[in-house]
């Protein structure tokens, strides 16, 4: 099969998948409805299926669609960023961050809201983008620029966020079920506004890395390479860096953190349909959005009562890119 | 801090407006201080997100007119056939929004993201508190007739409830002596209620002294060696069933050092229904009833 022929199996495929995703989310949930309830639906709304159909599981479906797209285009521009398919919002401490965020902001009662954001998920973004920043500063300080640095520092400041996280978790136990929410993920509260709030910004991050994508290509040959042939690598880095945040940090504001999506998504993209960045960030994307619908299927439906989507994501995916790694052997 | 006053003079101003805007159109503010609307006449479609609510509202005469329950109400018989909405931390939102509500009465307890979640679906949400004891109880019961429009029931039910517990108070008048008493939650690890639950007191209403009072929580892990040194005349054991009861004061006389404390060895060590007195609702008064009676049974006709 050409390359070209591949590629386009690959969004033909991804595409039907997704269409069928949201279909299926519509008409599956704790409330048995039909294809037939959701046809009588759209000929004369009422208001209960108004509520089941489009603010519950439409708003919900659209909602992890969104968070996929924009951890898996995370995942690839920081895959990319650090010429490490391993890499994910977890390395450079956007996740931790954010959990650190939430679980403070539970744990002391801060309720202030905006934009379709509550506390918690306010500090979350901030302080994902917060301990960002935080690495980043850090790896400039000593002397230059140097990939292992900012790596190794978003791992150390991971861990500190996540030792704090746990010292929180500890003293409030009585917030159990909110530190569950924000250490494994769900779309349970998922809202219109919410879609709103972060699809703007996803579909800027998309745009801006595919813009941006040739001088992502001419950073796969080393940084010096890169500046030789024209392209301007500080700048360029820091353009990336800013956009993974800001996406990972958006995605746990609205759902928590959720693991493996950042991580295998990219990898399998490019497995299936090559390196070139341009289409890698495009594909993951939308291979990101459709695989985290189907998992928010699978946390919804499986069990009576809801399984945090992280379980799903981590379930489903490692032993999925312990296979892919294998198999490419 | 002044932050905290600015928003407590804000929250002020806010309830004030709010007792403007209820004189005219019916609001009240439920137990978060958020405003809800009277209903005219007697809700008909009720969705309870507590066992002490579902208990209540059965009792105020409103179980034909509960369309969902939690998967824990399980008092009266009766609810236990209604239509399940989930537990009470993973109540399911489009569940509650399928039974088409005109009522959702949900408890502090439930997680708020999600009790927030079904009121911005426009159905009518009234948060109700449980209350740090028993006095709280009837004010309860007369909150939830006001917003189900069965004040005159909520009256009644208030007055026979305050008449058993005035009884209790009646015979226990001038007590000198008050046994201490240790509360032991049944399951793993010795979980006690602690000063600030309400069984804490419930147990100085029956005439007992709660040796975990001194613990700032509501719910606290007590030791062995606190147990011990506070020797109680008398334990209580909450639990589901005479099974669990008794699998549990076995496993209390076997742990090295309990074995010598007074209860054990005479043996006073007491079932209570733990299905009654884990939820602040009417039946509460029973719990307090039977206390009284174990701890003071020279007081109640002698039985015990």
């Amino acid at each position: 099969m050409t390359r070209t022929a591949g590629r386009r199996l690959f969004w033909a495929v991804t595409l039907v998948l997704a269409l069928a995703g949201f279909l299926i989310a519509v008409l599956t949930g704790p409330v048995r409805t039909t294809a037939g309830d959701l046809v009588r639906f759209l000929r004369s709304p009422d208001p209960v299926h108004a509520a089941i159909f489009i603010d519950l599981r439409l708003a919900r479906a659209v909602l992890a669609f969104l968070v996929g797209a924009a951890l898996a285009l995370s995942g690839a521009i920081l895959q990319g960023y650090f010429r490490n398919p391993m890499a994910d919002p977890f390395v450079v401490g956007v996740s931790s961050g954010a959990s650190l965020g939430a679980v403070v902001a539970t744990a002391l009662g801060f309720e202030a809201a905006a934009f379709g954001f509550s506390g918690p998920a306010l500090l979350a973004f901030a302080t994902g983008l917060g301990v960002v920043s935080l690495v980043y500063a850090l790896s400039l300080r000593r002397g230059g620029f140097k990939v292992e640095t900012i790596l190794l520092t978003g791992v150390a400041a991971g861990a500190l966020a996540s030792a704090v996280t746990s010292f929180f978790l500890f003293m409030r136990s009585d917030s159990y079920d909110q530190a569950v929410f924000w250490l494994l993920g769900s779309f349970q509260l998922a809202e219109w506004r919410q879609v709103a709030t972060i699809g703007p910004w996803v579909a800027a991050g998309l745009a801006a890395s595919v813009w941006l994508a040739r001088d992502m290509d001419l950073l796969a040959l080393g940084d010096e390479s890169a500046q030789a042939l024209g392209s301007p690598v500080r700048r360029v880095r820091r353009a990336f860096l800013a956009i993974s945040a800001l996406l990972a940090a958006l995605s746990v504001a609205v759902s928590g953190v959720i693991g493996f999506v950042g991580m295998v998504v990219p990898h399998w993209v490019r497995l299936l349909i090559g390196p070139t960045h341009r289409t890698l960030f495009a594909a993951s994307a939308v291979a990101g959005g459709t695989f985290l619908l189907y998992c928010d299927l699978l946390a919804r439906n499986l069990l009576p009562a809801e399984l945090p989507i992280g379980v799903i994501t981590a379930a489903v995916g490692a032993p999925f890119f312990i296979y892919l790694l294998h198999k490419k052997r | 801090m002044s932050a905290g006053r600015a928003a407590r003079r804000l929250a002020l101003a806010a309830s004030v407006l709010a007792l403007a805007a209820a004189a005219a159109a019916q609001v009240i503010m439920d137990d978060l201080g958020r405003p809800f609307t009277l209903p005219a006449e007697t809700p008909r479609r009720i969705v309870s997100m507590a066992p002490n609510i579902t208990e209540a509202l059965f009792a105020l005469g409103l179980g034909g007119r509960v369309a969902g329950v939690t998967r824990f109400c399980d008092w009266p018989p009766e609810a236990r056939s209604l239509p399940k909405i989930g537990g009470l931390v993973d109540p399911n939102v489009e569940v509650i929004r399928s039974l088409d509500p005109d009522l959702v009465v949900a408890f502090r307890g439930n997680p708020l993201r999600l009790v927030d979640r079904v009121g911005r679906l426009g159905l009518p949400v009234f948060v109700l508190d449980i209350g740090p004891g028993l006095d709280a109880l009837v004010p309860l019961l007369e909150r939830l007739g006001r917003i189900t429009r069965t004040e005159a029931r909520a009256a009644a039910l208030a007055a026979a409830l305050r008449s058993r517990v005035g009884a209790v108070d009646a015979a226990l008048r001038g007590l000198t002596e008050r046994p201490k008493v240790f509360v032991l939650l049944y399951g793993q690890g010795l979980w006690t209620c602690g000063g600030q639950s309400y069984v804490n007191d419930l147990i100085a209403r029956a005439g007992g002294e709660n040796i975990a009072a001194s613990l700032p929580k509501k719910w606290a892990l007590s030791t062995r060696e606190r147990i011990v040194r506070d020797d109680p005349d008398v334990i209580f054991i909450l639990a589901r069933t005479e099974k669990d009861f008794a699998a549990d004061r076995d496993r209390l006389s076997l742990m090295p050092g309990l074995a010598g404390v007074k209860a054990v060895r005479e043996g006073r060590v007491y079932e209570l229904d733990e299905n009654a007195a884990s939820r602040f609702g009417p039946r509460l008064v029973d719990v307090l009833a039977r206390m009284a009676a174990i701890l003071h049974p020279e007081r109640f006709g002698g039985r015990a």
